[in-house]
């Protein structure tokens, strides 16, 4: 079938083509205009700005993790239903089934998992198969797990070491490499209660940096697209701010990926010693290549944070609202769930605007990524509103009226006019995530490119038009119009596919055997497990 | 050989679904209660999601309180793979169901590599009455596990006279061998109080992760969680991801609503509110007792139809004759499990397939 998308604005920041054109979609992909062909279909876009499926590189949709938040939190879900618009969580998409139409209303079309546990791989890649519509991805967690941490001890050759992260990223079906807390799980099992870089796990004698290098330099060496995906120490305490530049200040021109930045923003100025070191993070992401973050906007509400981070989680028991947590001290990292309403306090407030001045104080939108860390700072629901303040200073300013002034007051927020234009908002939530992720088939509106669309009705209500897609085309196929789920499809899971070597096979064999009584297979899967067709599609390797 | 009946009567598999089918359109108030792999759950509550339907695990009873710790209260929870190589001091609460045993036993012969000890103290906190038994008490004395117990004491009231004792408060009956545990709690890196689902008294396991939360304070220490059947926990959480809820949830209006009592398919059968009764289970051992004169539509692994079973449809049981996907307490999570005997007999994710497409749209 010949589809052709007439009359609308195209914002395509790769091709370098914005502006009025027409599209063309045949067999679930971008084509050059057929000669001699007619559309089958032809949609008049007039009106409408035309942008590559968004992809969210930072989005907790689906694991063990997630899914205990759910039966920890029933309540979220029910208030929902006959009180939309007032109640917590009114539009978080806690099933999998509602994950999948409420990004793909939004115009997502791609979304990562970032904190998939090895032994939980199975579990993940189940609920990623039940969310619908979209593509899904994962990033495996190592770093606090005995079988890395050992071979780090001993020194192990370089070699041995990219054997293992390969034949992780192979058994957990994964799209790269995420490090959590590193080394600070597993000091936390021996009751290690604070934990920074260059701290050092006690049974291994190994440091956090130490970790964070040696996986770096494997998923560069590797050839992993997305660099190694860090979660740093010290998330969201006070004086945070020293932390993430040290962890920056680490990369020494090897790439690396710093999550949810906004919650490192954070400084000891001030009468209640917690201040903005938002300007400070973002001069210094401008001035290192090799970096680029994702925000973790704090927006306003209940939510329930979700955690790799059991040392983090474990110490935010206190701030449970409502009152009821669950902590997992697993094999490698485990998990925290707490859930907590960010409140236009002092506290709120502040982290509301270290978020917004990490986005407009990075220069590069190739580098800023848009995240909530869906449900940590806010649930996905919110990202309209977040293009609105991004886009609009009198947004923003709106906003800041509602909020606690001595907080602002510590932070530039004020003093920022920036407005993202849609090119910048197309670079941040399209081309830039694709290219980090090494998605070349996404994220841009080219020739060849596959055709993931949205379809926006321009208007001035910024976070309307974001909120309901015009149109959606997932591979091509219609799934969305006027902000309506119109055809459900399945998705995949993108994957990288290295080869294991046989001899870290061997050994992965015999360490399950002897650790844990049982074989390998215990802990491993073949894609028939997840009973749909083709559950995975592969992405390639640089390397 | 059969392996579908209208009644008594042995049909092609294609009629009893289309029989099936038709009893399901017409009813007003269908419940479904399950057992099944997690395949088989999926299609259970996709199948409930279209008929409007409410659905039970077949064993929701016991569920309910283990659902509920999570629901209602939380707690601190470790792995069996974390206890096996880290846990220097165990504490079995009460009974465990017999299908943990073996995992439990295998503990005593491991070493606690992580802490790098050798050898771990073993404990056990049992009631103090008669009461059943899988097994346990001969299995805590072959690990030569310390009792923990008070006269005439239940569990649950033991779980407590256990968190008072150690918090150092004043109890008036008290915890035989209790300076014995508080000496090796002491000297333990990382203590784990194992348990499973106390069906009687339900806030003893709030208590217990009351315990472990007080002992948090200042040291280590977690729990395990063993539930009462794996394959029911399953279902579980493969509920809670398709649905955001656990089992004893309906459809009453298209979406979602978890209600433990409104959905209690048993009460439903019992009070007549419900009209039509699915039920779905491959467990060689299930036992299923029509309720009254309410039809029942039975998916069960069997060479015989179903007895006053409107229509019975064999199915295959997962593991077993076929390929599945289950939840193992020995890893805590799922895991991809190859057919022990596969044979040709319908799967229930298949049937439960061709039930929704005989449906009329």
């Amino acid at each position: 079938m010949l589809i052709r998308l007439t009359g609308g604005e195209i914002i395509d920041p790769v091709n370098g083509q914005s502006g009025k054109r027409d599209l063309w979609i045949q067999d679930g992909f971008i084509v050059d205009k057929p000669e001699g062909e007619r559309a089958d279909k032809t949609y008049d876009l007039s009106g409408c700005i035309v942008m590559a499926g968004a992809i969210d590189i930072h989005s907790h949709i689906g694991g063990g993790n997630v899914n205990t938040a759910r039966l920890l939190l029933p309540e979220q879900h029910a208030a929902h239903l006959p009180r939309p618009a007032d109640t917590p969580l009114s539009n978080a998409g806690w099933s999998t089934f509602t994950t999948g139409c409420l990004y793909a209303q939004m115009g997502f079309t791609t979304v990562v998992e970032p904190a998939m546990s090895p032994y939980n791989a199975l579990h993940t890649h189940l609920e990623l198969a039940d969310i619908p519509i979209i593509d899904k991805a994962t990033l495996t967690i190592l770093g606090n797990d005995d079988f890395l941490l050992s071979l780090i001890r001993d020194k192990t050759s370089s070699d041995m070491m990219d054997d293992y992260v390969a034949w992780t990223l192979a058994s957990t079906h994964s799209l790269g490499v995420k490090v959590i807390n590193a080394g600070a799980a597993a000091a936390f099992k021996e009751n290690v209660r604070a934990f920074s870089f260059d701290d050092v796990v006690p049974a291994y004698g190994v440091s956090s940096r130490k970790i964070v290098k040696t996986l770096q330099a494997s998923v560069n060496r590797l050839g992993v697209p997305h660099p190694l995906h860090v979660h740093a120490n010290n998330l969201g305490i006070a004086g945070s701010a020293d932390t993430a530049s040290v962890t920056i200040d680490a990369t020494e021109g090897v790439p690396l990926h710093l999550a949810h930045l906004q919650f490192y923003g954070y400084g000891t100025e001030g009468k209640r010693k917690f201040s903005s070191e938002a300007a400070r993070l973002a001069e210094q992401v401008n001035n290192n290549p090799d970096v680029t973050i994702d925000v973790g906007q704090v927006m306003f509400g209940q939510t329930v944070t979700i955690s790799s981070d059991i040392t983090r989680q474990f110490l935010a028991i206190g701030n449970a609202n409502p009152k009821k947590t669950v902590i997992i001290d697993g094999d490698g990292n485990g998990g925290g769930i707490v859930p907590y309403r960010y409140k236009k306090n002092f506290y709120g407030s502040l982290q509301w605007a270290v978020g917004l001045e990490l986005f407009l104080l990075i220069d590069d939108p190739w580098r800023v990524f848009f995240t909530t860390d869906h449900p940590n700072g806010a649930p996905f629901t919110s990202y309209p509103e977040l293009f609105e303040l991004l886009m609009s200073r009198d947004a923003r300013d709106a906003k800041t009226a509602e909020l606690n002034a001595s907080a602002l007051e510590l932070t530039t927020l004020g003093s920022l006019r920036r407005e993202y234009t849609l090119d910048e908002i197309a670079i941040m939530t399209r081309a830039a995530p694709a290219r980090l992720l090494g998605l070349k088939d996404r994220g841009h509106l080219g020739s060849g490119a596959i055709a993931d669309i949205a379809v926006y009705r321009r208007g001035r209500d910024i976070a309307g038009m974001f909120r309901e897609a015009a149109l959606v085309f997932k591979n091509g196929e219609l799934v969305v119009e006027n902000g309506k789920v119109v055809h459900l499809r399945w998705g995949k899971a993108l994957r990288l596919k290295p080869t294991p070597d046989k001899a870290m096979v061997r050994r992965m064999q015999a360490y399950h055997e002897e650790r844990y009584g049982l074989s390998l297979d215990w802990f491993t899967f073949p894609d028939s497990a997840i009973q749909r067709d083709e559950p995975f599609a592969e992405v390639s390797c640089s390397s | 050989m059969s392996v579908a009946w209208v009644g008594s009567q042995a049909v092609p598999l294609s009629d009893a679904i289309q029989h099936a089918a038709k009893l399901l359109a017409s009813s007003r108030c269908p419940v479904i209660s399950f057992d099944a792999d997690v395949h088989g759950t999926r299609s259970v509550i996709a199948l409930a999601e279209k008929l409007g339907a409410a659905y039970d695990h077949v064993r929701g009873r016991e569920l309910l309180n283990e659902i509920a710790l999570f629901t209602q209260y939380g707690g601190m929870f470790t792995t069996p793979g974390e206890v096996r190589r880290r846990a220097d001091l165990i504490v079995v609460i009460g009974d465990i169901p017999a299908s943990h045993h073996d995992m439990i036993l295998s503990w005593a012969s491991a070493p606690a590599d992580l802490t790098g000890k050798q050898s771990r103290s073993w404990f056990h906190l049992k009631a103090n009455r008669p009461s059943g038994d899988t097994g346990m008490n001969k299995h805590a004395l072959k690990v030569g596990a310390v009792s923990l117990s008070a006269e005439g004491a239940s569990l649950g009231a033991a779980v407590a006279l256990l968190r008072a004792g150690l918090a150092g408060k004043r109890t008036a009956i008290p915890l035989a061998n209790l300076d014995s545990l508080k000496t090796a709690l002491a000297d333990a890196e990382f203590p784990v109080f194992v348990f499973s689902g106390n069906p009687e008294e339900p806030t003893s396991l709030a208590m217990l992760q009351g315990l472990v939360s007080d002992l948090n304070r200042s040291k280590r220490a977690s729990s395990l969680f063993l539930p009462s059947d794996d394959a029911a926990w399953g279902a579980v959480l493969t509920s809670v991801w398709m649905t955001g809820f656990p089992p004893r949830t309906g459809f009453p209006n298209g979406a979602p609503v978890y209600d433990p009592q409104r959905w209690d398919i048993q009460r439903m059968l019992r009070e007549k509110e419900a009209d039509l009764h699915l039920w779905i289970s491959a467990s060689d051992g299930a036992s299923l007792s029509k309720r009254g004169k309410i039809p029942l539509v039975a998916l069960a692994r069997t060479r015989n139809p179903v007895r006053s079973a409107a229509v019975t449809i064999c199915v295959a049981a997962p593991g077993i004759d076929h390929d599945s996907v289950i939840y193992s307490s020995r890893i805590g999570t799922f895991r991809a499990e190859r057919a022990s005997a596969p044979s040709d007999m319908p799967e229930i994710a298949g049937v439960i397939r061709q039930l929704s497409e005989a449906l009329p749209c």
